[in-house]
């Protein structure tokens, strides 16, 4: 008995010890261009990896196979600058954790040799995925880590096409300036944020954009992410009672919040989230009821499928995936291989240097993406500055309208919002 | 009469044990000759990646051993004194251009005081109250940092990109130095507790962790002991964290001083044997690669088989070897003995 648990043991750790090791050794093919994408795949933060795969191997899908849309870089099978080469992706786990982001991605560099990287969710994560991939000279996109710090370093290789929380604050501000201007009443607003990089960071910009603006800061809540509780926390909101609540909360802590609120009979008179969790279809599934009239900055709306009829079709094709619409995260992730598809196809080539140059190059419509912004255009430091963001109001029913920029808008804000 | 029989008996008794520590050290030096080998037949940069960790994890948990397992005084919060390291060296080296050598023996020493600090009020607390001060010490040493705009608050610090140096521990893509100073480290810390395990320190230790009533009563200093093992352990937790920093080149406060980081630290002695020469090494040889492996071969997929197979194991060991899996090997030996 005892050598038999012995042996099990034993064996059980050989056999786990020994499994990868045949699928070190693939050769590659030809014929296809391998593409590491880096995410949460477990741990708090899982559904964000999952769903980055759906949306990811939703555009491979369109890349490879031959689709009509007015997409850049969708057109006819494969990557057509590489004789119709198909994209195959390589996924990856971070589980929230740096030294693990640069671990895989080194493994996804030297083992699977991929010519490109595209994470991460957590900028934590991107910030050594990036310095990795710098060191080996291949591209890296950012696809939806948004810290401001991250295009900042001075890298050749890092990308990011999508907006950085400051343009995303920035929109925020503007709208209540519009607001303002349309004689509707914003004197305080009050910040209530998490505390890794995310939060950080967000809060640090609304600060200075609050001062700048003359907006009274009513409260300026900081709190531990994933906390148990926030009772002590929503007294303090409601003390202060703003005219806009900012927050800045991944999933679990957003509906914490809202519960909170709930249960000490808060209604704020409006809220202008950071997205994050906001953007997340969990938190309207379970407290949506009481979030009708939320405003979150977002980077994507389906409603510009009204204009681009494409988009709906892209849509369809995610959701048979996925079983949920395009969002926030999911869309600008899309996005992100589409352009790097765009760059191998133009660069005519998988080498690193040369995928760079094309990425540098870019120009891209906005009428030909998914997203609402003007163009892909990046700058010297990797960073998009034509990524505008949208506002969008949640209407309940899981749906929401576009309310600014007008260029993007559909619908007048209703304001406030429980009005 | 008997005080001629008696002085040979023990001259014998002597002389075994100083040959069995002496084959204990040769053992060692094959062990670590060995391993110092392996990167001639690893050359995938991933692999070496995970013996890189492997063996900073040995040492952080042979550190942790010294503390947890000799003087039986169980931490869960060695994250801060790892912390401690990993900051000192990140903040002298990137804020003020001090090296990462200096810097790392600067962290060892803060963390050593820190520790001889904090023993001070936590010593007189018992068993498992002891345990749950370390958690909430350690807690409160992550919030500190997290809002420590100096430290780069939640932010981190990110060491700027150099040519490859050994002054500097900045190596690009070469992993092999990284791989011997791990290697190094481990070395160095079971050096300290190969010596320290026979030295009148050690058997005050395990009087101590046995039962500090009866201890005290023999004349061991109960508290100075404790005070002692904390700071050894805590000095050589802080030089991994110094590694550590200097190896991802990254560090944010969640990423060196979570709660995860002092479970990661004991789990390994819990694993292999807690309080023994080889436990850590063992736990973390078995611990490591199962976990970065799994990781990148079964979690790319998004269904959390690699957590699966990580707690399977450990429940096994739990269930099967409470003691550890070294026990396995002592149980066989005294076996043969009796036969």
């Amino acid at each position: 008995m005892k050598m038999n648990r012995r042996q099990l043991l034993m064996s059980g750790v050989a056999a786990a010890a020994l499994a990868p090791m045949g699928r070190m050794a693939f050769a590659q093919a030809a014929t296809e261009v391998v593409i590491g994408v880096v995410y949460p795949m477990s741990g708090s933060n899982a559904q964000i990896g999952v769903d980055a795969k759906h949306a990811l191997e939703t555009a491979a899908d369109i890349i490879n196979a031959d689709y009509d849309l007015e997409l850049q870089g969708a057109k006819g099978a494969g990557i057509a600058g590489l004789g119709g080469a198909k994209i195959r992706l390589v996924f990856a786990d971070h589980q929230a954790d740096p030294q693990k982001g640069r671990a895989e991605a080194e493994r996804l560099i030297t083992q699977d040799k991929v010519c490109a990287i595209i994470g991460a969710f957590h900028s934590s994560v991107s910030a050594t995925v990036s310095a990795t991939t710098e060191r080996y000279g291949i591209p890296y996109i950012a696809a939806d880590s948004s810290s401001p710090s991250l295009h900042r370093r001075n890298l050749k290789f890092f990308f990011r096409a999508a907006a950085h929380d400051e343009m995303f604050s920035k929109a925020m501000f503007d709208f209540m300036d519009a607001q303002k201007k349309k004689g509707k009443k914003i004197d305080s607003v009050a910040l209530f944020h998490e505390d890794t990089i995310f939060g950080t960071d967000s809060s640090t910009v609304q600060q200075k954009l609050a001062a700048e603006r003359g907006y009274k800061i009513a409260a300026d809540i900081k709190y531990r992410a994933n906390s148990p509780s926030l009772t002590a926390e929503v007294q303090q909101l409601k003390s202060g009672d703003a005219d806009v609540l900012l927050p800045s909360s991944y999933t679990t802590d957003a509906i914490l919040l809202v519960k909170t609120m709930a249960e000490l009979g808060y209604k704020p008179k409006n809220i202008i989230a950071q997205a994050a969790g906001f953007s997340e279809k969990t938190v309207f599934d379970t407290v949506g009821d009481q979030l009708v009239g939320l405003i979150s900055r977002g980077s994507f709306s389906l409603d510009l499928a009204a204009k681009r009829p494409f988009i709906t079709k892209v849509n369809e094709l995610f959701k048979a995936r996925a079983g949920r619409d395009l969002n926030d995260n999911t869309s600008r992730q899309f996005t992100a291989l589409l352009i790097l598809a765009d760059a191998i196809d133009r660069a005519k080539s998988v080498d690193g240097e040369q995928i760079r140059a094309a990425l540098a190059a870019a120009d891209i419509p906005g009428e030909k993406t998914i997203m609402p912004w003007k163009r892909v255009k990046f700058g010297p430091d990797g960073q998009n500055e034509d990524a505008d963001p949208v506002l969008l109001q949640y209407v309940g029913e899981n749906k929401f309208t576009t309310i600014y920029p007008e260029i993007a808008a559909v619908a007048d804000a209703k304001w406030p919002m429980n009005a | 009469m008997t005080s001629a029989v008696l002085p040979n008996s023990v001259l014998a008794n002597e002389n075994a044990f100083a040959s069995r520590r002496r084959n204990q050290l040769i053992i060692a030096g094959l062990i670590f000759a060995a391993v110092a080998a392996l990167p001639r037949f690893v050359t995938d940069v991933y692999m070496q990646n995970v013996l890189i960790l492997t063996l900073m994890f040995a040492a952080l948990s042979q550190s942790w051993n010294i503390l947890g397992g000799y003087c039986g005084q169980i931490s869960l919060g060695h994250a801060l004194y790892f912390g401690v390291g990993a900051y000192a060296t990140t903040v002298l080296f990137v804020k003020y251009g001090v090296s990462p050598w200096f810097g790392m023996l600067a962290g060892g020493a803060m963390s050593a005081v820190l520790a001889l600090a904090l023993g001070w009020p936590c010593f007189r607390l018992k068993g498992h109250y002891f345990s749950i001060a370390t958690i909430v010490i350690a807690e409160i040493g992550l919030l500190l940092v997290h809002n420590w705009d100096y430290l780069g608050g939640a932010l981190g610090i990110q060491w700027p990109f150099g040519p490859d140096n050994w002054a500097t521990l900045q190596f690009a893509r070469d992993k092999i130095p990284y791989f011997y100073f791990a290697l190094g480290l481990f070395i160095v810390t079971w050096l300290v507790t190969y010596f320290i395990e026979e030295s009148r320190w050690g058997y005050w230790w395990r009087a101590v962790k046995d039962n500090p009533e009866a201890a005290a009563s023999l004349g061991v200093t109960v508290f100075e002991s404790k005070m002692a093992a904390a700071a050894i352990s805590a000095f050589f937790t802080a030089i991994g964290g110094a590694f550590y920093a200097a190896f991802v080149a990254y560090i944010d406060p969640e990423s060196v001083m979570a709660f995860r980081f002092s479970l990661l630290m004991a789990l390994p002695a819990v694993l292999g044997g807690i309080g023994t020469l080889w436990g850590p090494a063992v736990g973390a040889a078995i611990l490591i690669p199962i976990t970065e492996i799994t990781r990148s071969y079964a979690g790319g997929g998004g269904s959390g088989l690699d957590l699966i197979i990580y707690g399977t194991l450990i429940m096994v060991v739990a269930l099967a070897k409470p003691e550890g899996i070294l026990s396995i090997f002592r149980r066989s030996a005294k076996s043969e003995n009796a036969s």
